[in-house]
């Protein structure tokens, strides 16, 4: 799916989620982040990222029924009626908007950006920015990392489970089962990384100098004006913030 | 204490397979149902092998990966990152992973310390509500009576104790079991085993 967001620059991407999370942590009150909310949830959709909305929704709900819970039911402070019968806190309540809807939107916004995150485009982008190489590398090196050692998992519990190993069942056969499935992926990853260091010092990843992008994303027009508006609009509502 | 950074080939290696141990092992722990996280071994154990410069910096780009798959709201414990990696670090420096009482007791130690940060950062940014398992202790705790910064407070540090003490005696294990080809490239990795 060639979405929005996937045809835009790495770093648009990145600016904007960025950009909505310092907003949630500026505004103040639970109206200003509720709408802030309903914005990133459009935003997120407009940009084809409907998968990390989705995403943030199965994140946060956990967290908005503590909330209700902790906050509306069990919080302190003048009482108001529910409208299905008995009282909630009513400062627990505004407390529980404000903070819910902060939370869903640094979760929606940063989910949205990872559905769309491509690790060899962000690479690329860097190097064309002269950025600290390693930086970059060890990003796309560690997301590449992870999805070794998860097939890698994987493949352990299959082999231990034909030996035997349960992982299912009682707390006690579950804990025994914990040793079987994590000491040899230990050893195993560490071994690795003893010989990839070796593979990494001759491919010359030590030298120093600038690097050639082999293929740079496009850094457009559109993506620069949205890059300096979210840069804008953050530093516009900080002012308002410190003024009132 | 290891006080420099110097990023070689070995900890670039290193750095990722150890942030991919952070994750895979926490998934493995959920897989299983336990009620842990254990999702610093990695952290703890560069901390040991190559100073808490580098197990912090394995703690940052765990959270910050672990951020891609759950939301950037859990950025703030990227302390307990660095604190933990730090206790790591001096428990080595004093020989506590030799032997098994000793990774225990340093395992106690720095979950208690982990956790009383934990339950600050989780109080004053969530106001005690995290989403986590350590969430519901909290609830239960109400329930019950206890103040709000009380119930954080005893939530955060009980789970932290157990899950950090288990982090600090599995790494505990594995460093006694490294082969001595991989330990010997790593001196205070071998001062912490005491070999």
């Amino acid at each position: 799916m060639n979405s929005l967001a996937r045809q835009a620059h790495p770093f648009t991407a990145g600016t904007v989620t960025l950009a909505l999370v310092a907003l949630a942590l500026v505004f103040p009150t639970a109206a200003e982040t509720v709408v802030l909310y309903g914005v990133t949830i459009v935003i997120a959709l407009l940009a084809g990222a409907g998968a990390g909305v989705r995403r943030g929704l199965v994140a946060v709900l956990p967290i908005w029924i503590l909330l209700f819970i902790l906050k509306c039911v069990l919080g302190d402070g003048p009482r108001m009626a529910a409208p299905w019968g008995g009282t909630l806190s009513q400062p627990g309540v505004e407390w529980a908007l404000s903070q819910g809807s902060r939370l869903a939107v640094i979760a929606t916004a940063s989910l949205a950006f990872a559905s769309i995150f491509d690790p060899h485009r962000f690479l690329q982008a860097a190097i064309a920015r002269r950025w600290p190489f390693g930086a970059a590398f060890l990003l796309v090196a560690t997301l590449d990392a992870a999805d070794r050692l998860g097939e890698q998992a994987h493949q352990l519990r299959e082999a231990q489970r034909t030996r035997g190993v349960r992982v299912t069942g009682s707390m006690a056969t579950r804990v025994r089962a914990f040793p079987a499935l994590m000491f040899p992926l230990l050893l195993a990853s560490l071994t690795e990384a003893d010989d990839r260091a070796l593979a990494l010092e001759t491919r010359g990843l030590m030298i120093q100098g600038p690097r050639t992008a082999v293929d740079p994303p496009t850094d457009r027009v559109i993506d620069r004006v949205v890059r300096w508006l979210a840069l804008t609009c953050v530093i516009c509502v900080v002012i308002w913030r410190v003024r009132s | 204490m290891n006080h420099t950074l110097r990023i070689s080939p070995r900890l670039f290696a290193l750095v990722p397979a150890a942030v991919a141990i952070n994750l895979v092992v926490g998934t493995i722990v959920k897989e299983l149902s336990l009620p842990v996280f254990l999702d610093t071994v990695g952290t703890v154990l560069v901390a040991v092998l190559a100073g808490w410069r580098a197990g912090a910096l394995v703690g940052t780009v765990s959270q910050l990966l672990l951020g891609l798959l759950t939301g950037y709201q859990y950025l703030p414990f990227v302390v307990i990152q660095w604190l933990l990696s730090l206790l790591a670090s001096f428990a080595a420096n004093r020989r506590g992973f030799t032997k098994l009482w000793r990774t225990v007791l340093w395992g106690i130690a720095a979950g208690a310390c982990c956790g009383a940060v934990s339950s600050v950062i989780s109080y004053y940014f969530f106001g005690g509500i995290t989403g986590g398992g350590v969430s519901w202790v909290v609830t239960g705790l109400r329930s019950l009576g206890a103040s709000q910064p009380m119930a954080v407070f005893v939530g955060s540090s009980s789970t932290d104790i157990l899950d950090k003490g288990i982090v600090i005696v599995v790494v505990g294990f594995v460093l006694r079991s490294l082969p001595r080809r991989i330990l010997g490239r790593f001196p205070m990795a071998a001062r912490a085993v005491g070999k």
